[in-house]
């Protein structure tokens, strides 16, 4: 199966065509062709996993185009890392493609978004099965306008279409830094292949600092396509997007396409220190800086997104402290509980209408179904004991540990204390307390959004048992066979202890303030009454958090949307104004009349010949 | 000249120009006993067979060794075969634009129209294929006369008035500093043939007049300049194009622009790349100057893709685009590298195929509208979904993105620069900051066809002409970005054009 490889892109590329030519007439049936042909990509992506489990990498490739000396080829590759990436992508491509049926139902441009998402899943796998960076480029940039254009998906409201030109141009700046970046590689080692790229970075046929360069601003694509800190505004504003849109392309796969991007170059990012230094350092800063913003927003994507922001600045931490298994299992186990946020807020936002928390209520006996899932997932991304981001995320506090990254370590620590906290505020908020709004018409989504959620579910729990330090180490084993990178990070044992408290201490801050006034009393004392009993004691600190921890974090957090808002979008305002200044000067030259246009000339001309005579010295 | 010399001459490789000549003739004859009231648009289809007939005696030719005739002032060479090929394709594209154009007060010239883009496309040709100051000059001439009265062809709008005049004025002045620059070439070397004008050069050149040769160099470029809408002669480009019949605009943006760049090829690398360069740190006064095209290309891509930003009316953008596009391969040329030859012949194939699907849909939109505002462009996925996509197609290869040819000739250009010796950072980097900057504009005709609701709820006719054009281009600029080693193949026979100063 494995030489078949390519055939699983394929099928979504034809639902993509199929839905383009007959979406009209097949309407609402246009989700069955969607779905079918997602679900063979799915299938296949089952065998060919199946098949590396056992077999080496397989890469077949063509030569594409020949400039000179020049060979530019093309391909495919199942390494171990692809083959993983296939199955998550297709997995919950599928997945979304089932939930979208009952919520876009009733949408006119129902066969169109189906389209758009065939597109997507078409480029994103044939992102993950790329051998060399030119066609990672394409395959990126496809991704891209898949995004575009199911960010903008609902273009008559004007956030939405600002937001989707914002994502775009984003994003795009990102990639000019890996435009180059691939140049750079390119032009020192004359290959794109990622083969010989690191055969040359292992011989040393690149000097350091241009390594160091190219790693650099590969990363910076990365930092674009993955929300990192400066570039992540727009993921923030992607919200704007059908809420499964947000499950499949800002939790599972595009924003994890940096990663992915990172961890496939590994071999080059591990050559140079500074480069894994700085990969460690965004990654870190990214983690708490978004973890700071979503304390404060009230919309239920938003919070979502940020938290999204944050994790993946873990997995970057995690790549950056030599944390290739630690990375890699994290972008897993976050593709599947945050791919089941999304879906379960998106069940939430069908019910009430609504994206503020702070209009929502006592919505757990209403949504029997959609409340637990929503309750595993929030578990599984607060590092929750034996759900899976609790083993991904000790991980990568271990990871980061070992590498001597104390600072980074603390900061990942605390990130953690603020993701348990926002999520469970959003938790309480959402789902207990009084309904606080009139709620009649809610009731649970039909079935075909909920058996989605409840396979991610499923795997939310249990994708995190592939990597444990109990049961062995079988995912880090099998990513890393052949090379030398640790298949498991060994670490303190105090580490995981601490990790579980934090993330403990984060819900019970969160129950705190935004359950226990109701019926959180009941709920809690009666499965932890030792736990409830101790921190009861200690009631005052609700209050001295209210005013000290609380307020100075809220303070940070403002601050940090300040800078955000003013310094970075700034300084991209700047830029744009920049070129739109030398536009409007030039315009005004052009004011139509044609002695101007020919002293223009003639004032170049001169120009061109008087730095001629200075320079050259006939002067 | 003797009879016999005369017969001697293998008049076989002017074939092509001489069915040109013959088609345009005997055209202009027709059209002047035709009775008025006579429907005139079966012309455009005997100037587009003749168009066909002479790209395949062109075809026909290919494996001919380079040849010249008439005292080494007609040479065909796989320069001259290649750019020709070029020229065809655009001259086809254009008569079938112009068979369904139909200006709103009616076009009263019509058969002129027809037989005036054979007579530009004749002087490009001689562009392509000359190998002296003469045959060149008189070929520009022959392209800028018949352009000048093709812009100001509609007579009664004023816009198309002012168009005519203004080129014309900005045409001279360019003529003249080119002239200027030639006669200094011919001073130096008393003789006007490229060929020796090299070999002279290179053999005799007292160094010590390094000065006045830089100077005829900077002369010719920028009177040159002005074909190709380059800075600092550009400015002439958006009036110029947003009042001329759209078929017209596409020519200049496309054809004219191809032949600009065969001359400035032909006579600035075969004369100055053989001038031994002062001091001898580069081999050649070409190279030494390198940096001032570079300048020149620099300020192109930045004026161009900037003020683009400022407009609304779709031709004045294109316009403003074509000049950024000009930049682009001047960035090849200014590199100098192995490929430039190639690289400058792909981009334009590229661009020929972009931009003349881009005017074609252009054409019919704006002239439903009787408006060329961007919003004409509202909607038009719902209108006319196919030629909404085709247009994406168009625009996404012109911004540069991957899997179209807009792409893979920009991606040839970006790696001539990195190629060479010294590598050129700065001036690869100013192309992707302002490729950026592009993106703004193009994709505000994306939101507008996709994302806007529609204005204007009437269904749009296609007339064949412009379907045939917009599939051709459509099918091109996706088959050369998928599969360029097409193109390349192509051009592999004439093995980097080693023939060219042969």
């Amino acid at each position: 199966m494995m030489e078949n490889a390519w055939l699983i892109p394929l099928f979504p590329l034809i639902s993509f065509l199929l839905l383009l030519v007959v979406g009209k007439q097949l309407k609402e049936r246009s989700a069955y062709v969607g779905m079918l042909l997602t679900f063979a990509s799915f299938v296949g992506s089952l065998f060919v996993l199946n098949e590396r489990l056992t077999m080496p990498t397989y890469k077949a490739e063509y030569v594409w185009l020949t400039i000179g000396t020049m060979k530019l080829t093309a391909g495919f590759e199942v390494s171990a890392l692809n083959a993983l990436m296939l199955l998550i992508v297709s997995l919950v491509s599928f997945l979304v493609h089932m939930y979208s049926k009952g919520y876009m139902h009733g949408d006119e441009r129902f066969p169109v978004f189906y389209a758009y998402l065939g597109l997507f899943t078409f480029a994103m796998l044939g992102l993950v099965l790329s051998p060399n960076l030119l066609q990672t480029y394409i395959f990126w940039e496809l991704v891209g306008l898949g995004s575009f254009l199911l960010i903008g998906f609902y273009f008559y409201k004007e956030e939405a279409k600002a937001a989707a030109k914002k994502a775009f141009i984003m994003t795009r700046i990102g990639d000019v830094g890996l435009l180059i970046g691939m140049i750079l590689l390119f032009w020192q080692v004359g290959s794109f292949e990622y083969d010989e790229i690191f055969t040359a970075v292992a011989n040393g046929d690149v000097s350091s600092s241009l390594l160091t360069l190219s790693a650099i601003l590969i990363f910076v694509g990365a930092i674009g396509k993955s929300g990192q800190f400066p570039l992540h505004t727009w993921l923030p504003d992607a919200m704007e997007g059908p809420t499964p849109v947000s499950a499949l392309i800002h939790a599972a796969t595009m924003v994890a396409a940096g990663v992915y991007l990172v961890a496939a170059l590994f071999p080059l990012y591990e050559a140079s220190e500074t480069a894994m230094m700085t990969v460690a350092i965004v990654g870190g800063f990214t983690a708490i800086f978004a973890a700071s913003i979503g304390l404060v927003q009230k919309d239920i994507k938003r919070i979502l997104a940020y938290s999204t922001v944050s994790q993946l600045g873990y997995m970057m931490l995690a790549l950056g402290s030599a944390g290739y298994v630690a990375g890699v299992f994290h972008l897993m186990t976050h593709a599947f509980f945050k791919a089941l946020l999304f879906l379960a807020a998106g069940s939430v936002i069908h019910a009430v209408h609504t994206q503020n928390i702070e209009e929502m209520g006592g919505l757990w006996r209403k949504m029997q179904l959609t409340a637990p899932l929503f309750l595993i997932g929030t578990l599984a991304i607060s590092g929750f004991p034996l759900f899976s981001g609790f083993f991904s995320k000790d991980e990568i506090l271990i990871a980061a540990w070992n590498h001597g990254h104390v600072g980074l370590f603390i900061l990942a620590v605390i990130a953690a204390f603020f993701t348990a906290f926002y999520m469970f505020r959003l938790f309480f908020l959402v789902f207990t307390g009084e309904a606080r709004l009139d709620a009649h018409h809610v009731h649970e989504s039909p079935s075909v959004m909920t058996i989605p959620m409840m396979v991610l579910g499923v795997l939310a729990i249990g994708s995190g048992y592939v990597q444990t330090p109990w049961f062995g180490a079988f995912l880090g084993e099998w990513l890393t066979e052949g090379t030398h990178w640790h298949a498991h990070e060994e670490g303190p044992s105090w580490i995981m202890i601490v990790a579980t408290m934090v993330s403990l201490l984060g819900i019970f801050v969160a129950w705190l303030m935004y359950g226990k006034k109701a019926l959180a009393r009941d709920w809690l004392s009666s499965r932890f009454p030792l736990l409830y009993n101790v921190l009861f004691n200690k009631y005052y600190v609700d209050e001295f958090y209210g005013s000290t921890v609380v307020y100075a974090t809220k303070a940070v957090s403002i601050l940090c949307q300040y800078i955000d808002r003013f310094l970075v979008e700034g300084m991209a305002n700047l830029i744009a104004a920049t070129a739109s200044g030398i536009g409007r000067l030039g315009a005004r030259l052009q004011n139509g009349q044609v002695q101007m246009y020919g002293t223009v000339t003639i004032i170049g001309l001169a120009l061109l010949v008087v730095i001629f005579a200075v320079t050259g010295g006939y002067l | 000249m003797e009879m016999e010399t005369l017969l001697k001459y293998e008049w076989g490789v002017m074939m092509p120009e001489f069915i040109i000549l013959g088609v345009a003739t005997i055209l202009s004859l027709i059209d002047l006993f035709m009775p008025k009231d006579r429907n005139r648009r079966p012309l455009a289809l005997f100037a587009l067979t003749g168009v066909v007939v002479a790209l395949v005696s062109l075809l026909s030719l290919l494996s001919v060794d380079v040849t010249s005739i008439l005292g080494d002032t007609f040479r065909l060479d796989s320069f001259a075969k290649a750019f020709k090929v070029l020229l065809f394709l655009g001259g086809a594209l254009v008569l079938l634009l112009s068979l369904h154009y139909e200006p709103q007060e009616g076009l009263l010239y019509r058969g002129e129209f027809y037989y005036l883009f054979l007579t530009a496309l004749l002087g490009a040709m001689m562009m392509a294929s000359s190998g002296d100051l003469i045959t060149l000059f008189v070929g520009l001439e022959l392209l800028s006369i018949s352009s000048y009265i093709l812009v100001g062809l509609r007579k009664k709008y004023a816009l198309a008035n002012e168009s005519a005049l203004k080129y014309v004025i900005s045409g001279g002045i360019a003529t003249a500093i080119t002239l200027f620059g030639m006669s200094y070439i011919f001073g130096f070397t008393g003789t006007t043939n490229i060929k020796e004008i090299a070999q002279y050069l290179n053999e005799t050149v007292d160094l010590g007049h390094q000065y006045v040769l830089a100077l005829a160099f900077f002369l010719t470029l920028i009177g040159l300049s002005f074909k190709l809408a380059a800075a600092p002669f550009h400015m002439w480009a958006p009036d110029v194009y947003q009042g001329a019949p759209t078929p017209v605009t596409a020519f200049l943006s496309v054809v004219s622009k191809t032949a600009g760049f065969v001359i400035v090829l032909r006579l600035l690398v075969s004369v100055f790349a053989q001038i031994p360069a002062e001091g001898s740190n580069s081999p050649s006064m070409l190279l030494s100057l390198q940096d001032y095209i570079a300048f020149l290309a620099a300020v192109t891509m930045i004026l161009g893709n900037t003020i683009a930003l400022k407009q609304r009316n779709v031709k004045r953008m294109l316009a403003y685009s074509s000049i950024a596009h000009a930049g682009y391969v001047l960035v090849a040329f200014a590199t100098l590298s192995m490929f430039m030859f190639d690289a400058v012949w792909f981009y334009l194939l590229a661009y020929l195929l972009m931009n003349f699907g881009a005017f074609a849909i252009l054409q019919v939109v704006s002239a439903q509208s009787q408006s060329e505002d961007i919003q004409v462009f509202a909607g038009l996925y719902k209108r006319s979904p196919m030629m909404a996509v085709a247009m994406a197609i168009f625009l996404l290869s012109l911004a540069g993105i991957p899997g179209t040819a807009g792409f893979i000739g920009k991606v040839n250009i970006f790696l001539g620069a990195f190629v060479t010796e010294p590598a050129h950072y700065v001036l690869a980097a100013i192309m992707i900051a302002t490729t950026v900057v592009s993106y703004v504009y193009y994709f505000g005709i994306f939101v507008q066809m996709f994302f806007r609701p529609v204005e204007d709820k009437r269904k749009i006719e296609w007339p064949i002409g412009i379907i045939v054009v917009v599939a051709v281009c459509a099918f091109g600029t996706i088959l050369f970005g998928l599969f360029p080693s097409i193109a390349y193949d192509f051009l592999g026979q004439f093995d980097h054009f080693s023939d060219f100063l042969q």
